[in-house]
């Protein structure tokens, strides 16, 4: 089990390095303009490796370009949200007033459904890219606040954080030097976790026609594609509407695996013994 | 302060923080709703509203009253069911949502149902098997399932299953036909409609109920008095549905509560995708005309909708957990 842990783990590390590779080259190895016009609906061939969609855009280029929106807006918020959950996680656990007052805010957002509030938000705003962050940012750093507070609760009496405090160690030295490390493992998988739920989300809402209309985005792909009238009846959604479709679902399932490999491997109970 | 007064407490704030939200963001807008509405003359294609449709929104948003007073009238109106009036159906909000809710209802309820009961006996199958060809078959088959966006998964199953193989209707909840004969034949109907949208949820959420189930059950499993149970020679079945399950339990029912949001979202993209006149397929025509009172009606539905089931699970959970309950009786 061990072996197929980590193999699931690397195969989900190599999706992932392969995507972000796709997206931090996209303006390099894309063949043209995602924006630029050719013919429209030439089937696949090689100067229009997945051919070109209704308006004549290379399919390829929209691709990469959309996989350059996807990622950075999963990746900036589950990050922002990841950095916010963690601090305030943490100086929820050490201090036990403001830790009072932050529990209940946390109560508060985690009782809110975030996913209809963040389309009833979008429907209203029609959000760009940074209006995007935010609301996933907003929305997401609960969870992991609760998590590392009580990772923070079982540490903080333990043996060396009392020492440091016995040799005169201040609070932020105990805070960052002490008890930040313990709980990386805790962040990593709620990065991937968040960045799991606002790529499935951020491309549902480009789908609805909900996210930025002016940007190249898997969702907003799927979206062209969908409403176009014959797309189903003849091959074409085999190359316009499903490789979005299989690049959101490939990176969802990258994400996927690796939080896999990594919980079995922060959660040593989940290895324990079985008859 | 005891626990069922927290919780109730916490559930009034964020009821009056979405109600607050929802009065307010439209009146953010920029200029006044109404003028958002109608748009600019100029505009390719400004709204038309008569002379009645304009009353009934400027007496639903009472844009000519102080603040304080639009709140208190917007609160009032809400408590007795009036949520307004819709701009693209020109009718009451109520009564539009009331007509599709229960499609809503029927395809999130039972696919619902399915995906957590049968997730469940996967997850706790597979963790008993822990390792096996069984286990590892499951999840591989479960992670390439799960990471299927439900609005791509469900075109996916609409090319094969409608337009390839004819065997299931591309859209709607109903054809006109089996609506105005009634009986058994429009219960086939219905069952005939709602079938792949049911299936593209089941295989959407299926993945994460299993995942979790088999988690939890791993580590309680771990566990001594697991052990202590299979020591005493009882019969395996038992000590998995006696001793593991109901304590692998407890996470379950809190992880499957935080998730309701995510589930109802995912219900909306199905819908849209199959044409199912339910709350999504609501919630994005309103969008998309601009109906914004609709929006803001279906909106506060949903949500309440969503508290309630998570208010409910809170209730389950404690039910469940033995400690609580003990607490409870004897305090």
């Amino acid at each position: 089990m061990h072996r197929v842990n980590r193999w699931l783990g690397a195969a989900g590390w190599a999706l992932l390095a392969l995507f972000a590779l796709g997206a931090a080259l996209a303006p390099w190895i894309a063949p043209y303009d995602p924006r630029a016009m050719d013919t429209p609906m030439l089937g696949p061939s090689l100067s229009h490796l997945l051919g070109t969609n209704d308006i004549g855009q290379d399919v390829l280029s929209e691709l990469l370009y959309g996989a350059r929106f996807s990622l950075l807006v999963g990746c900036l918020a589950a990050g922002l949200s990841t950095v916010i959950g963690v601090g305030l996680g943490v100086l929820a656990g050490y201090y036990d007033r403001l830790g009072f007052a932050i529990m209940r805010l946390v109560d508060i957002f985690l009782a809110v459904p975030r996913f209809p509030l963040i389309v009833f938000l979008a429907a209203f705003l029609r959000p760009g890219f940074w209006t995007l962050v935010l609301f996933f940012t907003v929305f997401g750093w609960t969870k992991t606040t609760r998590l590392v507070r009580s990772q923070i609760l079982s540490q903080r009496y333990n043996g060396y954080v009392e020492a440091a405090v016995a040799v005169g160690a201040d609070d932020v030295r105990i805070l960052v030097r002490h008890l930040l490390p313990g709980t990386l493992s805790v962040a990593l998988v709620r990065f991937i976790v968040e960045f799991q739920h606002v790529i499935l989300a951020e491309s549902g809402l480009s789908f609805l026609g909900l996210g930025d209309p002016t940007v190249k985005s898997w969702g907003l792909m799927l979206r062209y594609a969908f409403e176009y009238p014959t797309v189903f009846i003849s091959d074409v959604w085999v190359r316009w509407a499903a490789p979005p479709g299989l690049c959101i679902t490939l990176v969802v399932l990258g994400l996927t695996l690796v939080s896999f490999s990594l919980e079995s491997w922060t959660n040593p109970r989940l290895n324990g013994t079985t008859g | 302060m005891n626990d069922g007064g927290a919780k109730i407490i916490q559930y009034a704030i964020t009821i009056l923080v979405l109600l607050t939200l929802n009065f307010f963001l439209p009146r953010m807008m920029p200029g006044d709703p109404l003028a958002y509405l109608i748009g600019d003359p100029g505009a390719d294609a400004p709204m038309l509203l008569t002379e009645e449709m304009r009353a009934n929104l400027l007496d639903y948003y009472g844009l000519d009253r102080p603040l304080p007073a639009q709140y208190w009238d917007y609160l009032s109106g809400l408590a007795q069911g009036d949520l307004g009036w819709s701009i693209y159906y020109n009718a009451p909000v109520a009564s539009v949502i009331l007509g599709r809710l229960k499609w809503t209802l029927l395809l999130g309820g039972t696919s619902a149902v399915i995906y957590i009961a049968l997730g469940i006996a996967l997850g706790a199958f597979s963790a008993w098997r822990r390792g096996s060809r069984g286990d590892i078959g499951i999840l591989l088959t479960v992670f390439s399932l799960g990471s299927w966006p439900p609005f791509f998964l469900g075109m996916v199953l609409i090319v094969f299953f409608s337009y390839r193989w004819r065997l299931f209707p591309i859209g709607g909840a109903q054809s006109a036909e089996a609506a105005r004969l009634g009986g058994l034949f429009q219960v086939w109907d219905v069952l005939h409609h709602g079938f792949l949208p049911a299936l593209a949820l089941v295989l959407s959420y299926l993945p994460g109920i299993y995942l979790i189930t088999r988690n939890s059950m791993l580590s309680v499993l771990g566990e001594d008095y697991v052990r202590t149970a299979r020591s005493k020679g009882i019969l395996e079945s038992l000590v998995l549905l006696r001793h593991a399950l109901p304590n692998a339990l407890l996470p379950i029912v809190t992880t499957i509560a935080m998730r309701f949001g995510f589930m109802i979202m995912g219900t909306m993209f199905v819908e849209v995708v199959f044409a199912y006149p339910g709350m999504g397929t609501l919630i994005y025509e309103a969008g998309a005309a601009r109906d914004y009172p609709l929006l803001q009606g279906a909106f506060l539905v949903t949500m309440v909708f969503v508290l309630m089931l998570n208010l409910a699970a809170d209730l389950l959970y404690g039910w469940l957990d033995p400690r609580v309950r003990r607490t409870r009786a004897t305090g």
